[in-house]
């Protein structure tokens, strides 16, 4: 396999993350056997591929839902902001959700997420992340399922993005330096 | 697995479908080159397994977005009046454009979404959809991507619904009577 130019080195490659993610499908599966209302809430655009991964694994019916959000960043510092560009869908009152996210960083966007979905009343509210950085985290969220914790680089691959670029390769690489500064 | 149990038959299953689906990449690869960076737009719900298989078997450098509308009517009877819930996030104004759907049925929605955006002054404009059904169309529009004709009748999985339900089969089910009509 030969890296883009951009890319310092693979940090998960194709089998680990598919492994991993079964691995989370699997314990999802078990921990919602008995509920039939489970709604799985996708966050653009970074989370498709996971999602998309993620729901096939499944064996407990859901339906799936996506929400578009923007955060008010100046440079490369986050504000903690979030724009809200297109709600999910689906009402959720009295039904399971689940949260699907690509990555938790300083933790700002999943807490916007929690609080929204907290005020419309589901029976659950849960948060399932491939990726978080510890060592950025500015609040605490609670996470119920995650893939990895990952040290603090610029990740992209996988459905994550350097200014939309490399958000499709296959696999979650660490972008080089130069490129991001 | 409950869902499974109302599928009547696969039509397609697992394999011949990513097999096609890394056939379909392929001919984007062909038909683009790097410094055309391609933007893919996804027009979700029941493109984004497409979406997601798809994109990792280009070659050609390229870019994704979504689109997300919602037509006034049950998909049976598409009007093709359609509202855009969740537009581009970028201008497409002299960007090489391929809409990525999951089935061109009436082509109605199609053709709504083409018209729309060639407003915009893309460079090109092109569509890939995994399934087509000729039999139903009312609308010509050129797919220059298709990955199968398929039988005018009730298709689920990969991303295809039927009130919300077996989207993530992971194949290409025709799903029995008794389901359809027994939810109306």
């Amino acid at each position: 396999m030969t890296l883009p130019d951009s890319v310092e080195s693979v940090l998960l490659d194709e089998e680990t993350i598919a492994t991993r993610v079964r691995e989370l499908a699997a314990q999802i599966s078990a921990d919602y056997a008995d509920e039939d209302d489970l709604i799985l809430v996708g966050v653009l655009k970074g989370a498709f591929i996971f999602l998309a991964d993620l729901s096939r694994r499944l064996t407990v019916s859901h339906h799936v839902d996506f929400i578009a959000l923007s955060s008010y960043s100046l440079g490369t510092t986050n504000s903690g902001a979030v724009r809200l560009i297109m709600d999910a869908r689906m009402s959720v009152a009295g039904r399971n959700v689940l949260i699907v996210e690509d990555i938790l960083d300083t933790g700002h966007t999943l807490d916007y997420l929690l609080r929204t979905f907290r005020a419309r009343r589901p029976a659950s509210l849960r948060s399932c992340v491939l990726l978080s950085k510890p060592e950025r985290r500015e609040i605490e969220v609670p996470v119920d399922y995650l893939g990895f914790e990952i040290p603090d680089a610029w990740v992209v691959g996988y459905g994550l993005d350097f200014a939309d670029r490399f958000r499709t390769l296959p696999y979650i690489g660490v972008l080089k330096q130069r490129v991001y500064e | 697995m409950g869902l499974r149990d109302d599928i009547a038959k696969i039509l397609v299953p697992e394999l011949a479908l990513q097999a096609r689906v890394k056939e379909l990449a392929e001919q984007i690869n062909a038909t683009y080159s790097d410094a055309d960076r391609p933007l893919l737009v996804c027009v979700l719900k029941g493109a984004f397994v497409l979406l997601a298989d798809l994109i990792r078997h280009l070659d050609v450098r390229h870019e994704v977005d979504f689109m997300e509308i919602s037509s006034y009517g049950a998909r049976t009877v598409s009007s093709g009046v359609v509202r855009i819930l969740l537009d581009l996030a970028q201008s497409i104004e002299g960007r090489h454009v391929l809409i990525v759907e999951d089935i061109i049925d009436s082509g109605r929605t199609l053709d709504y979404i083409t018209r729309n955006l060639r407003t915009r002054g893309p460079a090109s404009l092109r569509v890939c959809t995994l399934l087509s059904k000729p039999d139903r169309r009312e609308i010509e529009i050129p797919l220059d991507f298709v990955g199968f004709e398929v039988p005018d009748e009730f298709v689920v999985g990969y991303g295809l619904d039927f009130a919300e339900e077996y989207r993530n089969l992971p194949f290409i089910g025709v799903l029995k009577e008794e389901v359809v009509s027994g939810s109306e």
